[in-house]
């Protein structure tokens, strides 16, 4: 074979092999890859007994079937997702929150009130509350075990006990008969499988029908099917010799986005275009802060959104870089995040090889997820921040080198979040009005970011800016975050112990509706237009009259002390994460005028009591809650409770007044003062006054006077900039603080430098006023200012070369020279060392305002001073002299009064 | 004597130094933009030749003698280009003993197949006029130089058979209007070629005449770019060739992105790791024909039915069935610039069904090559079933197939043309020929993202690209 026929053969057959497949057509489709796993075996399906459902036709039990390989007890055991909180019950009756889980933490969007035992009135009995909460729940937990730990099938029936009870729909309560509705079990596939049919799962939940609700998630499988109550299983997906299922009709996977999203918010992750569910409970995540994870760029999204043409990000930038939600919530013993399991070694140990093998991993994957400090999910707090932050993938101070100044400083203030996630693309929920119900007995609901009904096509989504909000951290830094707040308004009554509860649904129910439409009263007290109907504008308490009419009706159901209560609610916000260039990257979008840290939220539009900030969170809601003009309640962020100082936007009020008194009234004196000199000068015959010229300064005095002039007159004008940055928008706020601190080298070597001449010269004894006869000098030359100055009478004391300064000036000096100048520096200083020490000397909400304080008296200084120098010989001659060095003094007998001193001193 | 300045001045220059250069030197200043539109070539002043060109002028060649007198150099410059000779330098092919050359003179592709033989309609494209005379006679002569093909306004310049000007044309007008070529002029043949609007480029057709922005970055928007902006020219040996037509290609004879965009980084340092082993091209050429558009398949075999309706876009009875599609994603091969192999009339069939007009060279070992989109053009077309190679047809003129419709007779024409024996047993084999795909570049928010590429839905074949797996998962090159 010819050499080139060979070569062409295998270039040929490699191309063929590599393009044959997809012969015809140029643009092979994407096939998009099955995440099921390979590895995972087929495994036989078992019910509780251990039976495989081949022969007991039962329902399929995880703990048994996943339990063949894995140690499900270790899992189920070591699973906030399944405990729910159970675990922290407490049973409190006095407070409405007995847990800090969703089992047992009153939630007002929620509303209904998981009863605790002896609870005068039922609301939510546990198996209500599994109902309830079907599609947030896994299983095991709650669903399986009683608050004190036994198993729900063992308990009897008994109505009076809130976990073996029912409240009816007519108010009634039944006895739940647990061993019917069967438990629920940790339900691994709803994690695990790569489609699980998760609506057939929450429509057994929601049906009483717990026991079944592991197998209907999979349905629609080929694998199980349903008929008359009994499962039936299909034997064609079964290996007929060894009873095993065949594992690639399952999907046994890692979890998904899509998986996690089952029960927390909106994922998606296909090409068409994204639309979500707003401002719906039933997507947690979404509703409460409008997070939306999404690999897809906004502006292909089918999402009715303002100015979306220009909003070329992507939603989630960790989705697009294919980040899944396993990544930073990882299982905390998983082998392949050994390097976080590392960082608590000892520091001579830089690896340690003692970890998990893959295998024991697998045996027994801890299910307690590394996780964030978020304010809105409190269970199982001993894990908040586990989870790999931001810092732990990024490194801030790389990654801002090229433009953000004061890398720490910013960091040590602000999370990540805070600049990264500006805006959010989709609606929230603002308010929650749970005081009026609507016909189908649900809250009135507001959303924000949104104009129009939320999930109608033609309404206009704007999205919103988040509030920032100071947080506490599990190591007790606190630093700013972005949080939407939901603010709730409910009515409490006092039951029979005194305790403080939250009007039940079905007492409100009872005293809004009739037949499903709102009782006649009600109407009569509400409808405001008198045409028999309630609108939506009628629908709120905005009088007493409506308030009294709803508390009577309350009342009248047996009802203790009625009222209303509001309170708000901060939703951290740590998704939709964008990159630098989308991020808040200009400094005056919070140095300025309208920072954006003390930017204000709206909690609703209409209030019927002022709410108090929930405190039951990492938050610190140190803002203030206030009623706007229009009637709305608004969020202001008050950053300076939270010991927060930022250049251009936080200011003391009073420095800057007295400041500005002082340089304001200085310059009306040496305005008044002279003026009257000019027309006292009129009134003296000229040329009286015989005058020398003196050689007066050397040139290094003039040097270093005049440079400390230009940089003090520059320093004042670029630190006036940095505190009002809002009305020098012309300046590059950056720049000017790069400027200020340059200029602020250059005073301070200045003014070391000349130090060291005027010490080693001796000169340094003009500056010092002599105590002796200091006061008697003092009052001469004061005297000389208020009158003598007037009549054209000579200075009491000569101006000398060697001296020439005056008792005044001498101690004017003394002052500035050792204590504003002193101060200025040190505060500089001190104000520079905060990047690295944050809390020095009080940090900034303390230097800031003090070194402008003293940049006041510097202004008033220069005016004084500037004035002084024109009471030479002529007016301009002072000034000649810093100048040229010669200056013509008056040459003259000392004034009769400092001849009078002199004499007497001798 | 009184000094000009006073001293004290210099004190004053010594301290305005002293803040200033300090600050000056510290002051945080914005990076200096790289800008790529400042390498756009400047055009010389156009002169206009209204005045200057005076005619009068019957035949086109009478055009090109007007122009010599002045431009002396021009036709000879114009002669050593392949716009002129149709055919590339000549390539030593691993698979010939002989060195080979490649052009429409004397090669074949997969659309109309060949120029040989069918000289009088496809000379329409060449930029010299008399090709009735023969080969050899029209190329001898520099007076059939065509000027006006790539100079004068094509609003009153046109070419006809034998790459003559068309009939109705005013010569005098287009001599008037010569200046430098625009999109129209080489649009002219490079839009249209392969017989119609977008037939051969997946990435050049007629919405190219009035871009958006939106279609081409560099043609639409702000720069307007022409095609010789980036196809810079010098003694008429324009820059840029077309891999199809060659085996290997010179770099420096190659545009490429670089030109302009000089030392230009992405901001995000994710993308520039890209870089090694992704083209310009691949992420900001994210799909093709855009708007008008283009030929995926040609089946030949269909071609000749009594009683089909033709249709522009699916049939015709002269050229067969064919496929059009638009804005689809291309499809991805690793590319050095140069052919791996190139069909030479005569070359035997591909083994394994498919035979290759072109096959771009690289793989993922080629430290030269980056992953690179292509428009892949699948045809059927007609071979000697005895000689085992593809055949040119003869298809326009008298006795051609889109006269007779006798693929027999056609194939006897071309062996008395062109000298390729035919057997007298045809048949119709698969051919691929791949078209690199760089122009309609999208702006930085219209290319490619992560997960156009990464993730379950991405568009790359990683394993067929010869990774392991995805990259973001088990690492690049």
């Amino acid at each position: 074979m010819k050499k080139y026929t060979l070569i062409t053969l295998v270039g040929l057959t490699i191309l063929a092999l590599a393009f044959g497949i997809n012969a015809v057509l140029a643009a092979p489709e994407p096939v998009p890859a099955s995440q099921a796993s390979v590895l995972h075996p087929d495994f036989a399906l078992l019910d509780a007994n251990g039976v495989n459902v081949l022969e007991s036709n039962g329902a399929v039990s995880t703990i048994q079937t996943c339990g063949q390989c894995h140690d499900t007890e270790f899992i189920v055991s070591h699973a906030f997702h399944s405990d729910l909180g159970l675990n922290a019950y407490n049973g409190n009756s006095e407070t409405l929150n007995s847990s800090s889980g969703l089992f047992g933490e009153w939630d007002p969007m929620t509303y209904r009130f998981l009863s605790p035992a002896g609870d005068e009135r039922l609301d939510l009995s546990t198996a209500e509350w599994l109902m309830l909460n079907g599609a947030r729940i896994v299983g095991g937990g709650p669903a399986e075990t009683s608050r004190n730990g036994k198993d729900l099938t063992n308990l009897s029936p008994n109505k009076a006990d809130p976990e073996t009870a029912i409240l009816n729909e007519d108010s009634s309560v039944s006895a739940w008969q647990w061993d019917e509705s069967g438990t629920m079990e940790m339900n691994c596939f709803l994690c695990h499988l790569e489609t699980p049919n998760n609506e057939a799962r929450v429509e057994a939940i929601q049906s009483g029908e717990f026991g079944n609700a592991t197998t209907a998630t999979l349905l629609g499988l080929n694998i199980v099917s349903e008929a008359d109550g009994a499962w039936s299983y299909n034997t064609e997906a079964f290996n007929a010799e060894t009873g095993e299922l065949k594992n690639d009709l399952l999907g046994i996977q890692d979890p998904t986005n899509q998986n996690c999203a089952a029960c927390h918010g909106e994922v998606h992750a296909t090409e068409e275009p994204l639309t979500f569910n707003a401002c719906d409970l039933d997507y947690p995540q979404t509703a409460t802060t409008g997070q939306v994870v999404s690999a897809q760029s906004i502006n292909d999204s089918g999402v009715n959104l303002a100015n979306k043409n220009e909003l070329d990000r992507s939603w989630d930038v960790h989705a697009e870089r294919q980040l899944q939600c396993t990544d930073c919530h990882y299982a905390l013993n998983n082998p392949s995040h050994a390097s976080e399991l590392q960082s608590s070694n000892p520091e001579h140990l830089v690896y340690d090889p003692r970890s998990l093998e893959i295998g024991e991993y697998l045996e027994r994957p801890d299910h307690n997820f590394a996780r964030g400090e978020s304010a809105q999910f409190n269970v199982a707090p001993e894990y908040k921040g586990t989870m790999r932050r931001c810092e732990n993938c990024h490194d801030a101070s790389k990654g801002h080198a090229d433009w953000l100044p004061y890398i720490d400083t910013h960091m040590e203030a602000l999370a990540c979040e805070t600049c990264h996630i500006p805006q959010m693309y989709a609606p929230a929920i603002q308010s929650y009005d749970w005081t009026v119900i609507t016909t189908d007995g649900s809250a009135v609901e507001n959303c924000r970011g949104i104009e129009g009904t939320p999930n109608d096509v033609t309404s206009l989504v704007t999205g919103y800016e988040p509030v920032l909000l100071n947080r506490t951290n599990v190591d007790g830094d606190t630093m700013l975050a972005p949080y939407n707040l939901i603010t709730s308004f409910y009515w409490v009554y006092d039951d029979a112990s005194g305790n403080a509860r939250p009007v039940r649904q079905i007492d409100l129910e009872a005293v809004y509706l009739e037949n499903g439409k709102y009782a006649a009263d009600i109407v009569t007290a509400f409808d405001a237009n008198g045409d028999s109907q309630l609108s939506s504008d009628e629908l709120t308490i905005d009088s007493s009259a409506k308030e009294e009419a709803v508390k009577a009706k309350l009342t009248a159901l047996g009802l203790d002390n009625v009222r209303i209560e509001g309170m708000v609610q901060p939703y951290s916000i740590n998704h939709n994460v964008t990159k630098g260039e989308y991020a808040v990257n200009d400094c005056k979008a919070c140095h300025g005028a309208d920072s954006r840290v003390a930017q204000s939220i709206k909690l609703a539009d209409s209030a019927p009591v002022m709410p108090v900030f929930d405190g039951n969170n990492n938050v610190n809601g140190t803002g203030e809650i206030v009623k706007g003009e229009d009637g709305a309640l608004y969020y202001q962020p008050a950053p300076a409770n939270d010991k927060m100082y930022v250049f251009g936007s936080s200011r003391v009020n009073w420095i800057d007044w007295f400041g500005a008194l002082a340089f304001a009234g200085s310059l009306l004196g040496v305005i008044g003062h002279g003026t009257m000199r000019m027309f006292a000068a009129r009134k003296q015959p000229k040329g009286a006054v015989r005058t020398e010229r003196v050689y007066m300064y050397e040139p290094y005095r003039r040097f270093w006077h005049w440079l400390q002039t230009f940089t003090i007159v520059l320093l004042l004008f670029t630190g006036l900039i940095i505190h009002r940055a809002d009305i020098f928008g012309a300046f590059s706020f950056r720049g000017i603080v790069t400027v200020h601190n340059v200029l602020g080298i250059i005073l301070v070597i200045n003014a070391a430098l000349s130090l060291f001449y005027h010490i080693t010269t001796d000169k340094i004894r003009e500056f010092i006023p002599h105590p002796y006869g200091f006061f008697d000098d003092a009052i001469v030359q004061a005297k000389y200012y208020i009158n003598g100055i007037f009549k054209g009478e000579g200075h009491p004391f000569e101006k000398l070369p060697t001296s020439r300064m005056n008792p005044i000036q001498k101690a004017t000096y003394f002052a500035i020279l050792n204590v504003l100048l002193p101060l200025q520096i040190i505060t500089g200083v001190l104000m520079w060392a905060v990047q690295k020490w944050p809390e020095i000397a009080g940090g900034l909400p303390f230097l800031a305002p003090f070194h402008s304080l003293v940049a006041w008296l510097f202004g008033t200084f220069i005016v004084v001073h500037v004035y002084m120098t024109t009471t030479g010989a002529t007016p301009l001659e002072a000034m000649r002299a810093m100048v040229t060095g010669y200056e013509e003094v008056e040459k003259h007998e000392p004034h009769e009064e400092a001849k009078k001193v002199k004499k007497e001193k001798k | 004597m009184k000094k000009r300045f006073p001293s004290w001045t210099l004190g004053l220059v010594g301290i305005l130094l002293l803040i200033l250069v300090p600050v000056l030197y510290f002051l945080p200043r914005a990076q200096a933009k790289n800008d790529p539109a400042s390498y756009i070539p400047e055009k010389p002043v156009h002169v206009d030749h209204t005045d200057i060109v005076q005619g009068e002028f019957k035949t086109g060649q009478d055009v090109t003698r007007a122009c010599l007198e002045c431009h002396e150099d021009a036709a000879a410059q114009m002669m050593a280009t392949t716009h002129w000779t149709w055919e590339s330098k000549e390539f030593n092919v691993p698979w010939r003993d002989e060195p080979v050359t490649i052009g429409k003179a004397n090669q074949i592709n997969n659309f109309c197949i060949g120029s040989q033989g069918n000289e009088v309609t496809c000379t329409s494209c060449h930029a010299g006029y008399g090709w009735e005379q023969g080969r050899e006679t029209q190329q001898a002569n520099p007076e059939n130089v065509d000027c006006l093909a790539c100079h004068a306004d094509m609003g009153v310049y046109g070419k006809s058979k034998y790459g003559n000007p068309a009939e109705s044309v005013d010569l005098l007008a287009a001599a008037r209007s010569v200046r430098t070529p625009t999109r129209e002029n080489c649009g002219k043949c490079h839009f249209d070629g392969g017989g119609g609007n977008g037939v051969k480029h997946g990435d050049l057709d007629e919405s190219l005449y009035f871009p958006s922005e939106s279609l081409d970055v560099h043609m639409g928007g702000e720069n307007d770019m022409q095609c010789v902006d980036c196809h810079w020219t010098e003694d008429h040996q324009i820059l840029g060739r077309m891999v199809a037509d060659n085996y290997t290609i010179d770099p420096k004879e190659q545009v490429s992105c670089e030109e302009c965009h000089i030392n230009q980084q992405h901001e995000d340092e994710r993308i520039n790791t890209h870089l090694a082993s992704v083209a310009c091209q691949t992420c900001h050429v994210p799909a093709l024909a855009l708007e008008d558009p283009t030929k995926i398949t040609w089946d030949w075999s269909q071609a000749g039915q009594e009683g089909r309706e033709d249709d522009h876009f699916t049939y015709l009875k002269i050229k067969g069935e064919f496929v059009y599609d638009k804005d689809f994603a291309p499809t991805y091969l690793w590319f050095n610039g140069n052919n791996e192999y190139r069909y030479i009339l005569g070359d035997p069939l591909g083994k394994d069904g498919v035979t290759y007009i072109n096959k771009p060279a690289g793989s993922i070992d080629d430290q030269n090559a980056k992953i690179f989109p292509f428009k892949l053009h699948v045809a059927k077309q007609p071979y000697d079933v005895k000689n085992n190679y593809l055949l040119q047809p003869v298809t326009s003129g008298e006795g051609g197939f889109w006269t007779t419709f006798d693929w027999n007779s056609a194939f006897e024409l071309a062996q008395e043309k062109i000298g390729l024996d035919y057997s007298g047993e045809y048949g119709f084999a698969t051919t691929y020929m791949y078209w690199p795909t760089t122009h309609m570049v999208q702006p930085a928010n219209e290319a490619l993202q992560c997960e156009s590429c990464h993730g379950e839905n991405g568009r790359m074949d990683w394993e067929v690209l010869g990774y392991p797996g995805d990259p973001i998962e088990w690492g690049g090159r």
